[in-house]
């Protein structure tokens, strides 16, 4: 038989018309309903999720926001491996509303980006809705052809005959849905592993070429016409409002539009940012005096916490246990109990917050610039503000430069300012907070005191361990209807203490909820970035206690975890652990959630100072099958760096209910030199995917504090090893 | 009235001479891709090239580049391949991409310097300014690669 022609095949019939397509309805269950656009027709708008249009552009829709993970590239592909797509035919949309339609499935379908869940959690929906789009292509064909859909495969975009005819999607799009059913979810056959061509391959990110030219459009790049911009000036402490503002002076200085009294600030709003500058330094604002934050100061929170966590004032909330870790501790031959502390920290993303918000004429609706991680609470904020419905509110979620936690508030301050600004002068309004407006009203990962106990057996084996936790609930300050939800577990507070892949028969991870003293905010890595540093701190002065090697004695513990003990045995052997001889290098063993992560440093200490260097980063890291593998190097080796800056600087302080800290010369963050090389190696697994972004985090400081003992026989135990710190440490 | 040139184009402004040049960029003129990160000199992601030398955008007024030339990353090259754009590209340095703009401005004054740098140059001079994503093994890599190139 002589190849036919798909186009003349499918022209035949007279579909070929420019607007015509196919919409698909796809929820988080998979594919609901698909529609075929009449030819000539307009798109029909019924949450159409994915589209593939005749000229064989295919869209899909992006869930998540994108702040520098890349799940802008990597959630479609995960679609497109399985509808078995050109990726160069996908067009990425990003979901500009709250439709819970395609919500997040790891957070109860609320639209919210953060703690690494974005390939977790649409994986499975995504290709099941990708799959059962094919499988409709492959009717629409069959139908077309006059052929048993079980004699068709495809290619790239294209549905292929026996004798191997090829009918583009775009084509198949074209000649309509009629009579066609859809498929059930989970009817669907999937790609194996082997046959995955975009999945587990090197494809570059969508984002990069603009990220690389200047052309990324972040919130605070937005420009309307007519736009005026706004400077805010914030009450000092928490819990504050300005009683009197004199504003004269800004009042009469060219290009004020307009002073705005917030709930909690006062706001300029002027024609250009400079002018709201210079008159925001005029402004004489009287603070309320009346917060009970003034109060409180990081080194009496500290204090607090340390005799909470000694004797708590309220039986801990039980995070994890197994057996009995106390009676386990206590018939130990050798018991050891320490306490491990960690200061406030701060995002640092490079991008302040920034929001454009043009109000509509009755205040009643709003369309809205910002980047952050959740169009949920985005949208709930507008509504909020403007006390009006959803339908009024039109988002534009914006890349975002850095997120690290610090965009996922029920209520977002930035986006709450420009509307209310944007409403008061009536024209679209940009907020801008400056460096130090970010650093000074930040919300920051919650001081921690950890009191570590564990016993050892004259064998030199581990008998119980018991991790406890001093630091307030982060949900319930963050997102307070959450916690109403989850209390007493606080996984943004807890994560890690855990301790899940060890085996430890006698296990206790428990939560002294404390009183919060400050704003709080999940942080990258969450609770890893503290619980990770004392659990594998501690459990090196277990092994010590005990006389083995560190990685000998977790070895022990992971004997029923193959994956996890297949990256304690890589990451010595790339280290060359075995024959470390006299150079300081420190292992630890961590992770985020479900994802492994066996790391070693080498560092290189400055006795006179107190400066710790890192000389090299070896980690062995496991998060199932992973989707970008390229973009998950570079978010572990990103991450990594994170943890560095957070194990030797990052610290704010609080003062008086003020914070002390305001900018980058006084918040530290890893500047180049100070980055060693990094090896990464990702275990080649076939189990569900279980996140890269935060990963790569919690095992560097703890892996610091360990090298540190080898070389100076001394324990780091409060977080950030700053150089005061150090020399305290090897002074005593 | 400031009359500079930017990205080789003559430009006069009538913005006071004391506002921040990183805002006449931005707003005045509307370019974009050099941004705003610190104010203070500590973060670099508002690099431009004053008279071809790397300079902090915030730092400076736009009285100070009154006849002088600048260039931003929008005058990098014309159409995005500049050696430093495409190795950006191929190494997939970017994640969150706020700083990026900035480092390739950096990197760009220093290949002008240096057609060759070592790995210590390169780390030496590209500590000026700050990636939170954690990129520096990538931009130090893509520099590399360009330099190669050039």
């Amino acid at each position: 038989m002589a190849h036919r022609s798909t186009h003349a095949t499918l022209c035949r019939r007279g579909f070929l018309k420019a607007s015509a397509g196919l919409s698909f309805v796809v929820g988080a269950g998979g594919l609901l309903s698909v529609d075929a656009q009449a030819a000539g027709s307009e798109m029909l708008k019924v949450n159409p999720w994915m589209t593939i249009r005749a000229d064989g552009k295919i869209s899909i829709i992006f869930p998540s926001t994108e702040m520098g993970q890349s799940s802008y590239s990597t959630l479609p592909q995960i679609l497109a491996e399985e509808l078995d797509a050109d990726w160069g035919d996908v067009v990425i949309e990003q979901l500009n509303e709250d439709d819970r339609t395609f919500g997040n499935p790891a957070f109860g379908g609320v639209l919210y980006t953060a703690g690494s869940t974005g390939v977790e959690g649409y994986f499975d929906p995504m290709r099941k809705a990708g799959a059962q789009a094919r499988d409709v292509l492959l009717q629409i064909a069959a139908r077309e052809i006059g052929v048993d859909k079980k004699t068709l495969m495809t290619a790239p975009s294209a549905v292929v005959t026996q004798d191997g005819t090829r009918i583009s999607y775009g084509d198949l799009a074209a000649a309509g849905a009629e009579g066609i059913q859809i498929p059930g979810a989970d009817d669907v056959p999937l790609k194996p592993v082997d046959a995955f061509r975009i999945i587990g391959h090197d494809i570059p990110r969508r984002d990069v070429p603009a990220k690389s030219t200047g052309k990324a459009v972040y919130a605070i790049d937005v420009t309307l016409p007519d736009m005026a911009y706004a400077c805010i000036q914030r009450a000092p402490v928490e819990g504050e409002r300005p009683v009197a503002v004199q504003d004269d002076e800004a009042r009469a200085m060219p290009g004020v539009l307009d002073i705005v009294a917030l709930p909690d600030a006062v706001a300029v709003v002027a024609e250009t940012y400079w002018s709201a500058l210079l008159a925001r330094g005029t402004l004489d604002i009287t603070w309320s005096e009346t917060s009970p934050f003034r109060a409180h100061g990081s080194e009496a929170t500290m204090a607090l916490y340390a005799a909470e966590a000694e004797s708590p004032s309220e039986t801990p909330a039980v995070w994890a246990k197994k057996g009995d870790a106390s009676a386990a501790i206590s018939g130990a031959d050798t018991r050891l109990t320490q306490t491990y502390l960690s200061d406030y920290a701060y995002h640092a993303q490079i991008e302040p917050m920034a929001a454009v918000a043009h109000v509509d004429a009755d205040g009643k609706g709003a369309e809205v610039w910002a980047g952050t991680q959740t169009q949920s609470w985005t949208t709930n904020t507008v509504m909020d503000v403007l006390e009006t419905t959803r339908d009024r509110v039109r988002l534009n979620m914006m890349t975002m430069g850095g997120g690290f936690g610090r965009r996922t508030a029920f209520v977002q301050d930035y986006v709450r300012d420009a509307l209310l600004c944007s409403k008061s002068v009536g024209r679209p309004v940009k907020v801008i907070w400056t460096r130090e407006d970010d650093v000074k009203n930040g919300v920051f990962r919650p001081l921690a005191v950890q009191r570590m106990s564990g016993g050892v057996s004259t064998d030199g084996m581990l008998q119980g361990f018991h991790h406890r936790v001093a630091t307030p609930t982060v949900i319930g300050f963050f997102n307070p209807g959450r916690w109403n939800a989850v209390k007493p577990n606080d996984v943004i507070s807890m994560r890690g203490a855990e301790s899940k892949f060890y085996s430890i028969p006698d296990f206790l991870a428990d939560h002294v909820i404390t009183e919060r003293q400050a704003r709080l905010s999940p942080y990258r890595g969450i609770g890893a970035a503290y619980t990770g540093f004392a659990a594998e701190a501690f459990m090196d002065e277990l092994a010590e206690a005990a006389g083995r090697d560190p990685l000998d004695f977790r070895l022990d513990l992971v004997e029923d975890n193959l994956r996890g003990r297949h990256l304690l045995g890589k990451v010595a052997e790339m280290s060359d652990w075995r024959n470390r001889g006299d150079r300081a290098m420190g292992l630890a063993f961590a992770g985020y959630h479900s994802s492994m992560a066996a790391g070693v440093v080498e560092i290189a200490l400055d006795r006179n100072s107190g400066e710790i260097s890192l000389k090299h980063i070896w980690v062995a890291a496991d998060a199932g099958l992973i989707v970008s593998p390229d973009n998950a190097h570079n978010q572990i080796e990103g991450a990594a760096v994170f943890g560095i800056s957070c194990a030797l600087t990052e610290r704010i302080d609080i003062e008086a209910g003020e914070v002390v800290q305001n900018n980058y010369w006084d918040y530290e963050i890893t500047r180049a030199h100070q980055v060693p090389p990094i090896d990464v190696y990702m275990a080649q697994v076939n189990a569900h995917p279980t996140g890269v972004g935060e990963l790569g985090l919690p095992f560097v400081p703890p892996a610091i504090a360990n090298a540190f003992h080898a070389l100076t026989g001394k324990r780091l135990r409060h977080m950030p090893f700053t150089p005061d710190r150090v020399l305290e440490v090897l002074n005593s | 009235m400031t009359k500079f040139t930017l990205n080789g184009q003559p430009v006069e402004v009538d913005n006071p001479p004391e506002e921040l040049l990183l805002l006449v960029i931005r707003d005045g003129v509307g370019l974009k891709g050099t941004k705003y990160g610190c104010g203070a000199a500590m973060c670099g992601a508002c690099t431009v090239h004053v008279n071809g030398e790397a300079s902090f955008a915030c730092q400076l007024t736009v009285g100070d580049v009154e006849g002088a030339t600048v260039t931003t990353i929008e005058g990098l090259s014309s159409d995005g391949t500049h050696p430093l754009q495409k190795a950006w590209i191929d190494e997939q340095v970017p994640q969150c991409g706020y700083c990026q703009s900035g480092q390739i401005m950096r990197a760009a004054a220093l290949l002008s310097e240096i057609s060759n740098p070592s790995r210590a140059e390169i780390v030496d001079y590209m500590s000026a300014n700050l990636c939170r994503c954690g990129t520096y093994n990538r931009i130090f890599k893509a520099v590399e690669r360009a330099a190669r190139e050039v």
